[in-house]
């Protein structure tokens, strides 16, 4: 501007300089292509040229026509529109190139106006203010383009590939210590959130085409220091289509004490939403938010991550409120697993939080997510615990029913095997904690066969709960009064544990050492089950004089009907026991048979001459049918089975 | 129990400690001087005393003398409050830098309070009647103000929002020379500033926020925007949820203590809960908030004592300013966005009537009020993001105020 004014003051003798200038610029203007860059340059030049001219034509008042004649002109251009109901934007590239064009040279006037010296011209005063009340016409024009503009392409719907909350398996574990049958701990097993993982996709919020028109708008604009009005109603647009897709993800709004006073069967839900919410916000619009931004807005400096924290800040807020609140409610055991993955995926989440809001007015969501994840890790550790907690400590009053798997076993059990999917963060979150309970552990892992998987912090920790376990079941098993029945409830239960080792990923955790003691572990209550039982029974069938040949008649009838008594008792109180594993129970009958029927069979057959329907109540094959009817959970009473065999 | 005192004490230290450097922190960062050495006298005090009576005779007397200074302190730190100037450029009674002053105190009063309750304490004490039932109800009225902590920072983003449309208002009134096409541009900005300040906090009008001042424009007609059926998010705290509810609630059951419990632990207790709710309560009257109707509640201030002079007198002032503009409905009473609203409305009739060149009387005037409001702005530039921040920190202070004493009754023996 400077050497313009300086410029003014000309001898006649550079005219012809200008002219040729003038000529140049003239020349230039009529090719085509031309970048807009230089073209703006040109076109600069061009105005700057035509006001030196006139001036030195005319020296001043006057010198202004052409001026006047060009604002004239681009005022008719920007006028039109001002009675038209149509979108410039709307109606073809023709129109927004001319209506471009137009700013641009209102633009060009006023700098030009401006680089004049202003004191003594009233007709350049009134030009410069014609032209700043056209550009200021022009650009609350522009504003509401760019309005509309974000509205009509804002994406409305999710896009297709993206697998919708509703489809996502929301698995709710309510179950507190209670029973659980193993078809849902398989459903519950699979993760909420592996299954449908989503990387990072980034998605156009604004269909593709449209970016180079909003971009031409930020241009003209922030040159014509407009900047502050694109980006509140950028940022508006923008801020609102973001709530309305958080909107769509079903995330109820919570505050903190609706969220401490849920139920956990919604708060469960609520939590695989947040979980899910996080992802999508994170890794899909918000991501795509950050592209957008630095599409339109790249080449304006600090503006750009200005924009893009305004328009993040509130929906993150909310994601950030629910996480805090979670944080900090009490942490039931059967949170655990909600828990670890609410951690998993901010874990997950944090580097791209830090690269999303890497300038410094995003500190503040980096270092309250961070202090979040703390916040879950603590969380995670308090659940654990108090899962660690509820196994040893859950009391019963009577005696489970039938011995069969207590639901605690089963709870436990059914829990702890979805672990492993979550290994690597448990393995992390309980490291601190591990040289505490690695002590506890009685199982000695350390020798030869001891491998990475069963010395980790989870192993150890798994291994941990399991004893916690096996001790209660000991405590439980004392509620029982007969002594047969404790070792039935034990050796149902630590098979079912064995079972559900063997049977799932947590084997390695355990390792092999670990099912050879309970295999050894449940094969001994079988044993001692079998001795207490039966070995009285059969004893009742003992030769007393082994030298002699055989029984008197009266000691024989004696000794059956001993037997019988002591068989009846035992089928009467053995049929309403319970061995639910079929195979377990099976093994259990071949071997008590193989005990009791071979010392009747032997018994009978070394007295075969007392032997009559009279004195014996029950043949060899009634027993070893009999035998068969123990242990299904249904209690029978002899006589009835008797009476029923007879007819 | 020896043992659980001892464990008590490293716990309550273990937390003591960076709390105590951050109350030093915050004195070093902000405009207010109260919050520094007498503080940490205070607490140094406190633990001196409890190491060196350690539960043994004289322990009442000695925990009588530091309520009294605890008080003592309070009562200063409020009459220093009560007496900020009513309409000053800077220091202004419910300014931001009043404000941040305010949720200072409320972080100081709060680390002492639960010094005097927790530092040293045998777990069993606090859980005995009647604190078995005024903790529980502390810890409720700890979790409703979280609520409100994040429902003013909501707001707070609705006073940012003024903020920017009121420096465009400046930033067109500044121009040299003022045309009519900058007093378009000023009047549209001021407009925009006024119906964003004008919301109405009932939930019904909610979308407004939503529309925000940008969809302000003569096209309204022609634009195919969905808005009605759209809540914003960024206002709402919960579906329903109301601030003066929330409030209501907090004052349930918060009553002095009388007669012996005057001076031993329900004393802090209800001292701690009395500032919580009076200070939410002075948020929520100063920045924008979901619903705030009925908000002049009755707080139970026990004017019996030295210390609630100042509080009962801020409360009062701020009850009666609350009264008149209530009616209205107006973005809060926080000072700058009244000064704002003040000029907004006289540069927009300005504006309205302004025809090139002006008269230059008028024009000295509204540079004037130009100047005036760009120095709001300055210091809403300045304020509000320390302001979120501190608010924020008390957030996080409540989290965790709530978890030390909720371990603290899990030491001591069942919590209903």
């Amino acid at each position: 501007m400077d050497e313009c004014q300086s410029a003014i003051p000309a001898h006649d003798g550079d005219l012809h300089v200008v002219a040729a200038a003038h000529h140049i610029v003239k020349a230039l203007g009529t090719t085509k292509n031309l970048s807009d860059d230089l073209r703006k340059i040109l076109i600069d030049l061009d105005a700057h040229l035509s006001l030196i001219t006139s001036n030195i034509d005319s020296k001043g008042g006057k010198g202004f026509v052409e001026v006047e004649e060009r604002l004239k002109r681009v005022e008719r251009k920007i006028v039109i529109w001002e009675s038209d109901r149509i979108m410039i934007w709307d109606s073809g590239p023709k129109e927004v190139s001319d209506y471009l064009e137009a700013v641009d040279e209102v633009q060009t006037l006023i700098d030009s106006l401006r680089g004049l010296s202003m004191n003594e011209n009233q007709k350049q005063k009134e030009l410069l203010h014609r032209a700043s009340s056209l550009l200021q016409m022009a650009m609350s024009r522009l504003e509401e383009e760019l309005i509309h503009m974000l509205v009509k392409h804002k994406q409305q719907s999710e896009p297709t590939y993206m697998p919708s909350p509703s489809s996502q398996r929301n698995v709710v574990y309510n179950e507190s210590v209670v029973s659980l049958d193993n078809e849902s701990a398989k459903e519950a097993s699979s993760k909420s959130s592996r299954s449908d993982e989503c990387g990072e996709y980034i998605v156009d919020l604004v269909p593709e085409h449209v970016i180079p028109d909003i971009k031409s708008i930020a241009k003209v604009m922030f040159a014509s220091d407009y900047g502050q009005e694109f980006c509140e109603a950028f940022i508006g647009v923008r801020k609102e289509a973001l709530e309305q897709h958080f909107d769509i993800l079903e995330n109820g709004k919570l505050s903190i004490e609706d969220v401490l006073k849920m139920e956990w069967c919604s708060l469960s839900t609520e939590m695989n939403k947040w979980t899910w919410s996080m992802k999508i916000i994170f890794r899909v619009y918000l991501m795509s938010e950050k592209r957008l931004c630095d599409q339109v807005l790249g080449e304006f400096g600090s503006v750009n991550s200005f924009c893009f924290l305004e328009i993040a800040k509130t929906t993150i807020l909310c994601l950030l409120n629910f996480g805090e609140a979670i944080a900090m409610g009490p942490q039931e055991p059967e949170k655990l697993l909600r828990l670890l993955d609410m951690y998993e995926t901010l874990a997950d989440l944090v580097l791209d939080i830090d690269a999303l809001f890497s300038e410094d007015g995003g500190s503040f969501v980096r270092l309250e997510f961070h202090k979040l994840l703390e916040g879950l890790a603590d969380s995670v550790k308090a659940a654990f615990n108090t899962f660690r907690v509820a196994v040893s400590s859950n009391g019963s009053l009577y005696p489970f029913p039938g011995g069969g798997v207590h639901p605690l076993s089963k709870y436990v059990m059914n829990y702890i095997s979805m672990f492993p999917d979550y290994s690597s963060t448990l393995n992390l979150l309980l490291e601190d904690q591990h040289s505490d309970v690695a002590s506890l552990v009685s199982e000695p892992q350390c020798g030869p066969t001891a491998s990475l998987s069963t010395s980790c912090p989870m192993a150890c920790h798994l291994r941990s709960i399991t004893s916690s376990l096996e001790s209660n079941l000991h405590k439980k098993s004392k509620l029982y009064k007969d002594e047969a029945l404790q070792h039935i409830f034990l050796m149902n239960n630590l098979h079912y544990m064995v079972q559900k080792v063997k049977g799932s990923e947590l084997r390695p955790f355990f390792g092999d050492e670990w099912i050879r003691k309970h295999n050894a572990k449940f094969q001994q209550h079988e044993m001692n089950y079998e001795r207490v039982t039966w070995s009285s029974v059969v004893l009742l069938l003992k030769d007393d004089n082994p030298g002699s040949s055989s029984l008197s008649k009266s000691a024989f009838k004696e000794k059956c009907k001993g037997f019988s008594i002591a068989f009846e008792e035992v089928y009467k109180n053995q049929t309403s026991w319970c061995i639910p594993d079929p195979q377990l129970r099976e093994d259990l009958r071949i071997s008590t048979s193989l005990k009791v029927v071979h010392a009747y069979r032997t018994f009978l057959g070394r007295n075969p001459a007392h032997v009559d329907d009279k004195c014996i109540k029950h043949t060899v094959e009634d027993v070893e049918k009999l035998l068969l009817d123990l242990f299904e959970g249904s209690p029978r009473s002899l006589r009835n089975s008797r009476r029923m065999m007879k007819t | 129990m020896p043992r659980n005192l001892f464990r008590c004490w490293i716990r309550v230290r273990g937390v003591t400690l960076p709390l105590f450097s951050l109350a030093f922190n915050l004195s070093k960062n902000l405009p207010t001087k109260m919050t520094g050495t007498d503080q940490s006298s205070f607490l140094g005090r406190i633990s001196i005393r409890r190491n060196q009576v350690n539960a043994m005779e004289g322990y009442h007397e000695q925990e009588i003398e530091d309520l009294e200074l605890f008080q003592k302190q309070l009562s200063d730190r409020f009459a220093e409050l009560l007496s900020a100037p009513d309409d000053a450029p800077t220091e202004a009674f419910l300014s931001i830098s009043w404000i941040r002053k305010l949720v200072d105190v409320f972080l100081c009063c709060e680390t002492e309070c639960k010094a005097i309750l927790l530092m040293e304490r045998d777990a069993a004490q606090i859980s005995k009647p009647p604190l078995d039932r005024l903790i529980p109800e502390l810890l409720e009225r700890v979790v409703k103000a979280m609520d409100i902590c994040n429902a003013v920072t909501n707001g707070l983003e609705l006073v940012r929002h003024c903020q920017k449309l009121a420096e465009i208002a400046v930033s067109a009134l500044e121009q040299k020379p003022f045309g009519e096409g900058q007093a378009r541009r000023a009047k549209k900005a001021l407009v925009s500033l006024m119906s964003a300040m004008h919301v109405d906090d009932k939930e019904s009008s909610v979308q407004k926020t939503a529309e925000r001042s940008w969809s302000f424009g003569r096209r309204s007609g022609n634009k195919d925007r969905h808005h009605g059926h759209y809540r914003s998010l960024s206002w709402q705290v919960a579906k329903h949820w109301s601030a003066s509810k929330q409030i209501h609630a907090m004052t349930m059951n918060l009553a002095a203590p009388r007669g012996p419990e005057a001076s031993c632990l329900p004393a802090p207790v209800y001292i701690l809960s009395l500032i919580i709710v009076f200070v939410m309560w002075v948020l929520i009257a100063a920045i924008p908030c979901q619903e705030r109707s009925g908000l002049t509640t009755h707080l139970p201030i026990n004017k019996h004592v030295n210390w609630t002079h100042s509080l009962a007198s801020i409360h009062d002032k701020i009850g009666e300013e609350w009264k008149k503009k209530e009616k209205k409905g107006m973005a809060g009473l926080l000072y700058e966005m009244q000064k704002m609203e003040k000029l907004g409305q006289s540069l927009i009739e300005f504006t309205d009537s302004y025809q090139f060149p002006g008269e230059k009387e008028k024009l000295d005037e509204v540079a004037a009020q130009v100047a005036e409001l760009a120095e709001v702005c300055r210091r809403m530039d300045e304020g509000l993001v320390p302001l979120q921040m501190l608010i924020r920190e008390a957030f996080h202070r409540l989290v965790r105020n709530r978890t030390e004493f909720l371990d603290v009754l899990e030491q001591g023996g069942p919590v209903v």
